[in-house]
């Protein structure tokens, strides 16, 4: 019983970074997609999330390993392998997509301010101003307590799925059974759920966020465990989404476009209370996301580039890094507040440079777990190797994909 | 060596007698028959000196099925100044070319230095290489410094001349231009390990850190991540190790001490002030500081089990067991040579004590009193009128009155058999009443924020 306490409060002292990352996956844009997923194939794409969930796990797990054992974040072990020039071009690559990320974070904010009947010119320099404020003025420590208290308020879209009374046995029944249709929509929104699953960001997040917490490699299991809660919970709440819009909206044969369309569809169908906790987890997860995009690249940049990192130092001791994630939200936040600001092109533009950056960033750890002299005995095993292999090769696969049907749409 | 120092009169012409390691990464190596080989790929370094030379060259030819060779020294006839090609004095068919060249003891330019974090212990900081300077010395390439400049950074994109011609074009005598950030080499410290094995590649023992206050040196260590600063303490000399010990958070020093070795551990606590050590100690869990004072030598852990048994706020677990102590029949003579011989730890030592054959307290003196006094004297008789002691169950506040009351910077604490224990420092004292008046502060704080 002791140890089994010891246990549980080595696993909270670890915990974090792997839930954070994989909650920030239901952003803005996970989100809209999910809603529309559910809004036009009912049930039918559940099934996609179990393939999803292991796909998380494998390509996480190995960010998590590699900070663990190697004590360093992914850009530097990038910079330290592979040389200055690969580094310079992936970073800039990075910060333009998570530019555009961000950019769509603050329009999810944006859509939630009109949803609750805020202007938009309020409610979007309040929130760019206190994301600012959170990881200037705040450590690591405190910083994390926040995000992970912005991954409950999650629940709220859980709590909506149980208002819709869903007919739970069906949902059971189609996440289990793959039901691929043929028709070109149904591939379409099939690409844009699983392609959006894994974007570069994620992989120097968690890597760099593990290396923050000063793992010790006994702890590992921990870690481990942190990363595979994570993939399960994130996708869970995509469930709960898509069965919310499912139930209500596919029923009624409703079609929407966002996520705004589809929390408005919800109220005459399930109620204003189901409205209301759509909305809110709307604004939860655009906040938390125009957080960690941010965050996330400054962080990835100092490390690859060598200048100094840490939400735990003052702005004059690492210039560059608040410079660069300053300068990110400014940009978004501004970007947003233009007067007929058009989402689509933005949204394409991050995805071209996320489908551009991800395989070279999936190849590029491959070869660094794999590397004895970084590694040691905790490179891939091969089983995990040609599993790791499937899984890059599929992302690839859906990224180009995904690109290739948003110029066809 | 008449053609070396052909070789040495032009590049002093030309103004060449440094180069960047960027400039030569990926040049032609030629043979001796002039027939290109391979690219320039590696130096690897004799260690040892304070500024390592080149010992050999690592060439690389192909690129799907890369193979490396690797050149000594000797063999290697120049480096042009202005085209950076190699000229080797051996045949292409003398070369082995193998898949791999990695030796994980040797310490080499690319995999170990350029792109890597170092310890600048010059600026305290822990900073990441974007170049090496390398000086042309007779025989070979010296490393003199190491770039961390943007201006390297853009050497390395490949774009310096362009960057260069644009910043000049706005302000020819930007500071970006005219200053060269180049740090000696003697002062950096690689944290180049083999992170899987942690072993440790180079440990020069030249870099002085003993010029670095403590307190810098701690913070420098919490710079550094939980692979790195085992290394980085691993590479420090005890009395170094000692004193970043005592200048970082507990949380660190128990991940530290997780993964020192018995032997490593018990040296470091050897080395620390026994109140350090106890303070430590104390905050452990109780398996593990057992644990720990099984494997240091019995007498000190006899001792700091002992100073464990105390309450942290009271005389008892202030106390620290370094002193120096005297039977009252010394001469003052014998004490002032044995006072002389001792190395003394870190904890001040101006006072000292007197006690009689059953180690009871019977008087307190200091070096003033000692110099100024008869050779001849006996040490009781140079002792202050009047003794002030503490008991070990006394509490913060009435040492710390004492101590303000009588101008006192340390204080000496016995039983209740009158036997010396050992004695308080002001520092001590101060970190304890710190601690005390900031609670005190906030309250008040709070209180005035109400009304």
């Amino acid at each position: 019983m002791k140890n089994s306490w010891k246990k549980l409060i080595i696993f909270l002292s670890v915990m974090g970074p792997g839930i954070i990352t994989a909650n920030v996956d239901n952003d803005a844009g996970g989100i809209t997609t999910y809603s529309v997923a559910g809004a036009h194939f009912g049930y039918s794409l559940i099934w996609s999330f179990v393939p999803i969930i292991i796909a998380l796990v494998i390509i996480q797990e190995m960010c998590s390993r590699m900070a663990v054992v190697t004590g360093k974040g992914l850009a530097d072990l990038i910079r330290e392998e592979f040389g200055v020039r690969v580094t310079f071009y992936a970073m800039a690559v990075l910060i333009f997509s998570n530019i555009f990320n961000t950019i769509s974070e603050f329009a999810g904010i944006a859509a939630s301010a009109e949803l609750f009947g805020i202007s938009k010119y309020v409610l979007v320099p309040l929130c760019a101003l206190f994301v600012w404020w959170l990881i200037v003025k705040g450590t690591y420590k405190s910083v994390e307590k926040v995000f992970l208290v912005a991954c409950l308020f999650y629940v709220s879209y859980i709590i909506s799925g149980f208002l819709s009374r869903p007919d739970w046995n069906t949902v059971a029944n189609s996440s289990l059974k793959p039901a691929i249709h043929f028709d070109k929509a149904y591939l379409f929104m099939l690409i844009g759920v699983v392609g959006t699953t894994i974007a570069p960001w994620m992989q120097f997040y968690q890597q760099s966020s593990v290396v923050e917490k000063d793992i010790k490699i006994e702890n590992y299991k921990y870690s481990r465990l942190d990363v595979i809660i994570g993939a399960f919970v994130v996708n869970i709440i995509a469930i709960f989404i898509v069965v919310v819009c499912a139930n209500t909206l596919f029923t009624h044969g409703i079609r929407i476009e966002t996520a705004k369309d589809a929390a408005l569809a919800l109220k005459p169908l399930a109620g204003q209370y189901c409205f209301y906790l759509f909305a809110f987890g709307l604004l939860n997860a655009s906040i938390f996301s125009a957080c960690i995009l941010p965050l996330s690249t400054a962080y990835s940049v100092c490390e690859g580039m060598g200048w100094e990192v840490g939400v735990n130092r003052r702005f004059r001791e690492a210039p560059q890094f608040y410079t660069l994630y300053s300068a990110i939200i400014i940009i978004g936040a501004a970007i947003i507040l233009l007067p007929n600001v058009k989402l689509v092109p933005i949204m394409l533009v991050s995805q071209v440079a996320n489908g551009i950056l991800l395989p070279f960033v999936l190849v590029f750890m491959l070869l660094l777990v794999n590397n004895k002299r970084l590694m040691g005995k905790y490179t891939n095993s091969r089983i995990y190797n040609v599993l790791t292999i499937v899984v890059i090769t599929a992302m690839i696969g859906l990224s180009t994909a995904l690109l290739l049907t948003s110029f066809l749409k | 060596m008449p053609e070396q120092y052909q070789n040495m009169v032009n590049r002093i012409a030309a103004n060449k007698m440094f180069i960047y390691f960027s400039e030569l990464l990926d040049k032609p190596v030629l043979d001796s028959n002039n027939n290109e080989i391979g690219r320039i790929y590696d130096i690897i370094l004799k260690p040892s000196a304070v500024y390592p030379q080149s010992a050999s060259l690592v060439v690389h030819k192909g690129f799907l099925n890369r193979k490396y060779a690797v050149i000594s020294w000797e063999n290697i006839k120049d480096i042009d100044i202005y085209s950076q090609e190699a000229t080797l004095r051996v045949e292409k068919q003398k070369l082995v070319f193998e898949e791999k060249h990695d030796n994980k003891d040797e310490l080499t330019l690319r995999r170990d230095i350029l792109d890597q974090q170092v310890v600048d212990t010059h600026n305290h900081k822990v900073i990441r290489i974007n170049d090496i300077h390398l000086l042309f010395v007779e025989e070979a390439l010296m490393v003199a410094h190491v770039d961390i400049s943007t201006r390297g950074l853009i050497r390395r994109l490949g774009f310096e001349k362009i960057a260069d011609f644009l910043v000049s074009l706005f302000n020819k005598n930007s500071p970006y231009l005219n200053t060269e950030q180049l740090i000696s080499w003697k002062y950096i410290q690689p944290l180049s390990i083999n992170p899987a094995s942690m072993t440790i590649k180079v440990n020069v023992p030249e870099k002085q850190f003993s010029s670095i206050p403590a307190a810098d040196l701690g913070e420098i260590f919490l710079d550094l991540n939980i692979k790195q600063q085992l290394t980085f303490f691993q590479s420090l000399d005890a009395q170094t190790q000692a004193r970043v010990f005592t200048n970082i958070d507990f949380k660190t020093q128990k991940s530290l001490v997780e993964d020192l070795q018995p032997k490593q551990i018990a040296e470091l606590l050897n080395n620390i002030p026994s109140d350090e050590a106890t303070d430590f100690l104390e905050k452990l869990p109780k398996d593990m500081a057992e644990h720990i004072l099984s494997f240091i030598e019995t007498k000190y852990a006899k001792k700091l089990s002992q100073l464990l048994g105390y309450s942290s706020d009271s005389a008892g677990g202030l106390m620290t067991a370094e002193y120096t102590v005297f039977i009252k029949d010394t001469p003052v003579e014998a004490a002032l040579k044995q006072i002389k011989e001792r190395v003394y730890k870190v904890e001040p030592a101006q006072y000292v004590y007197i006690v009689d054959e059953n180690n009871r307290l019977v008087g307190t003196t200091n070096f003033r009193r000692l110099i100024l006094a008869n050779p001849q004297e006996l040490i009781q008789n140079v002792a202050f009128p009047k003794t002030y002691f503490v008991h070990l169950g006394s509490s913060v506040k009435e040492v710390a009155y004492l101590m303000e009351k009588y101008k006192y910077y340390t204080i000496p604490v016995v039983d209740e058999d009158h036997v010396l224990q050992g004695i308080i420092t002001v520092d001590d004292i101060l970190s304890q009443l710190i601690a005390f008046a900031w609670r005190r502060l906030k309250k008040i704080k709070i209180l005035s924020k109400d009304l």
